[in-house]
């Protein structure tokens, strides 16, 4: 059993494997300062959105970021490199909690829908660690030539109440 | 009135802030009792939010909750949010519909108004205990607000004395107020921000159009705000409140470079890989870019570029403050319109490319100026000294002064020189 038979409720080991590693690979990157590398977790007409909790929950459209190619996702890595003035951190990413499906929504391409917890702590420059923000990471998962990309990312804040700004991606 | 600190304002044009103002707690104390508990009228929410009889939402004047109401006949109420019985919250929602609202803790019951309705067990049990005969339920209703409307603004102040709003705002602000909110608004949801520092620190920024240019590198690469744009300030006439307005208009790009010849920060060079961002029809045919206008004491409302955007600063302590953002469009936008503004929320809230960073100065100033010795002040003379008025240039910190001289004569703090 593969993930494309069209239709099919359940997924491959390897599937699950490969997407959690994915999702690994994501968070290694952010946390290694590899910024550059970020955007191109993404298809080049990828969606990666940041949600308040609190508008998901009242169906309030606003997003804290909205960027839908690959172009606006490397205009942000320009910014944070050359433009952005914020406080330098280390972040440390930890996921959990991921659960896989087939997108059958998609039968003919290799597709995936998975959802995730995370928790991003930020440590600062004197080696002091806050927990900045937990939430779910909302997928949709394709297989771009021999590598899966995301489709959409969309990133659900239950810490909403911002600790001052959202500069790197989380 | 009675001084609330013992101390003296340093500078009598207000071109210097002592950084005391950022720190002391017997001054952020008394900014509850003086400013939020004034003759001021007090942001609460909008009447967006509460279309419906018996929709609330909690919102806060300084750090007291308050729930605001809408009545079934349609008028808006707002009081603290504490039972008239023992304090308890009484509402725990911050958003919500109910034509009454009851306390948690002995169900006491209170209408809309803040009305006292009922009393369980006020009788006694079977003939013991019970309330005193003395008992007079319309002596114990919720401490409640006086309410204003404007344009779908909603306001409160705990002052009998505040004057009506278009008086209390002046006519230079109300035009803008008009501008913008000249047909019904539509929601498009809230953004949050805990910013570590003190609250006037953000209404020092968003009066100042000196740092725009400057810290927000994306802002004047992109031609939304740069000094040489046609830009204002507008004060009212206490000059508490003020407006700050850019247009895209008189200026050349040959002027932009010169003055930042010496910035190693702006990039000529720089352009977006997807500037899908920027192609968004403008709202007004008037070429205002930037409009942000602040309310004393503590609110801003204005407009970048595509966006609209009430952002209440409120306190959280001396050295902290929630940025509690609304955002919205108009509810005549169509489906292009209002995805244009999602776009363009990029610019905006605690992941913007223009907003994070006053975010950042506000944190960064306050680090810079916790331990600094008592005797030290800020320096603010760019736009000059003297007298405090109206500039047509964006080269100013002159609203900064402004505010800082309401501040002080709404806190009665002494400044020699000046009668006050």
């Amino acid at each position: 059993m593969t993930s494309k038979n069209a239709g099919s409720a359940l997924l491959a080991k390897d599937d699950y494997r490969a997407v959690n590693a994915l999702l690994s690979a994501y968070c290694r990157c952010l946390d290694t300062d590899k910024l550059e590398a970020w955007p191109d977790f993404f298809v080049a007409d990828g969606l990666y959105k940041v949600l308040s909790r609190e508008n998901v929950e009242l169906g309030l459209p606003a997003p804290l970021v909205y960027y839908y190619s690959r172009g606006m996702m490397q205009d942000r890595v320009t910014a944070i490199r050359d433009a952005l003035t914020y406080e330098p951190v280390y972040t440390r990413h930890l996921t959990s909690g991921l659960h896989v499906e087939p997108d059958n929504a998609a039968p003919d391409a290799a597709a995936f829908v998975a959802r995730s917890d995370f928790a991003i702590y930020q440590t600062t420059e004197e080696g002091v660690t806050r927990l900045f923000s937990v939430g779910e990471y909302q997928d949709r998962i394709v297989r771009d030539g021999d590598t899966l990309r995301f489709a959409e990312r969309t990133v659900v804040m239950d810490s909403f109440g911002v600790q001052n700004l959202i500069a790197i991606p989380l | 009135m009675s001084r609330v600190v013992d101390r003296l304002w340093p500078s009598q044009d207000f071109s210097q802030t002592p950084y005391w103002a950022f720190r002391d707690d017997e001054l952020y104390r008394a900014e509850g009792e003086r400013l939020f508990r004034g003759p001021h009228w007090n942001y609460l929410c909008v009447e967006a939010e509460i279309p419906n009889a018996g929709d609330y939402v909690v919102g806060y004047v300084g750090e007291t909750q308050v729930v605001i109401n809408r009545l079934e006949n349609g008028d808006v109420t707002a009081f603290i949010n504490s039972c008239a019985h023992r304090g308890a919250q009484l509402v725990r929602n911050l958003r919500g519909n109910s034509l009454s609202h009851t306390c948690a803790y002995h169900q006491w019951c209170f209408d809309l108004d803040g009305s006292l309705l009922g009393v369980p067990q006020q009788r006694g049990v079977k003939g013991c205990g019970g309330m005193p005969k003395t008992f007079d339920k319309g002596a114990h209703g919720l401490h409640r607000l006086r309410v204003t409307r404007y344009k779908g603004l909603v306001f409160g102040t705990f002052s009998d004395e505040t004057a009506p709003f278009a008086d209390y705002v002046g006519p230079e602000l109300i035009a803008q107020i008009d501008r913008i909110f000249d047909r019904p608004i539509k929601l498009l949801g809230y953004y949050r921000q805990r910013v570590d520092a003190n609250w006037k620190l953000y209404l020092e920024n968003v009066k100042d159009p000196y740092h725009a240019g400057l810290l927000h590198l994306f802002h004047v690469t992109f031609g939304i705000y740069r000094p040489t744009m046609s830009g204002k300030v507008l004060m009212d006439k206490t000059h508490g409140s003020s407006v700050l307005r850019t247009a895209d208009i008189d200026e050349n790009q040959a002027e932009v470079d010169a003055i930042y010849s010496d910035s190693a920060k702006y990039r000529p060079d720089y352009s977006l890989r997807d500037p899908s961002l920027f192609d968004v029809k403008p709202d007004y045919p008037d070429r205002v870019t930037n409009m942000i206008m602040t309310i004393f004491p503590n609110l801003m409302l204005g407009q970048v570029a595509n966006t609209f955007q009430i952002r209440h600063v409120r306190p959280k302590g001396r050295r902290a403050f929630e940025l509690y953002w609304t955002y919205f469009g108009f509810a005549d936008d169509d489906d292009v319109a209002i995805e244009g503004k999602l776009r363009q929320s990029n610019f905006v809230g605690p992941a913007g490319y223009i907003s994070l960073e006053d975010g950042e100065a506000g944190r960064l100033v306050q680090n810079g100026v916790e331990a600094r010795p008592d005797g030290d002040c800020s320096t603010i003379q760019m736009g000059g000294l003297g007298p405090i008025g109206d500039q047509d240039t964006l080269a100013t910190e002159v609203a900064v002064r402004g505010f800082w001289e309401h501040y002080t004569r709404s806190m009665g703090i002494a400044v020699p020189g000046t009668g006050q």
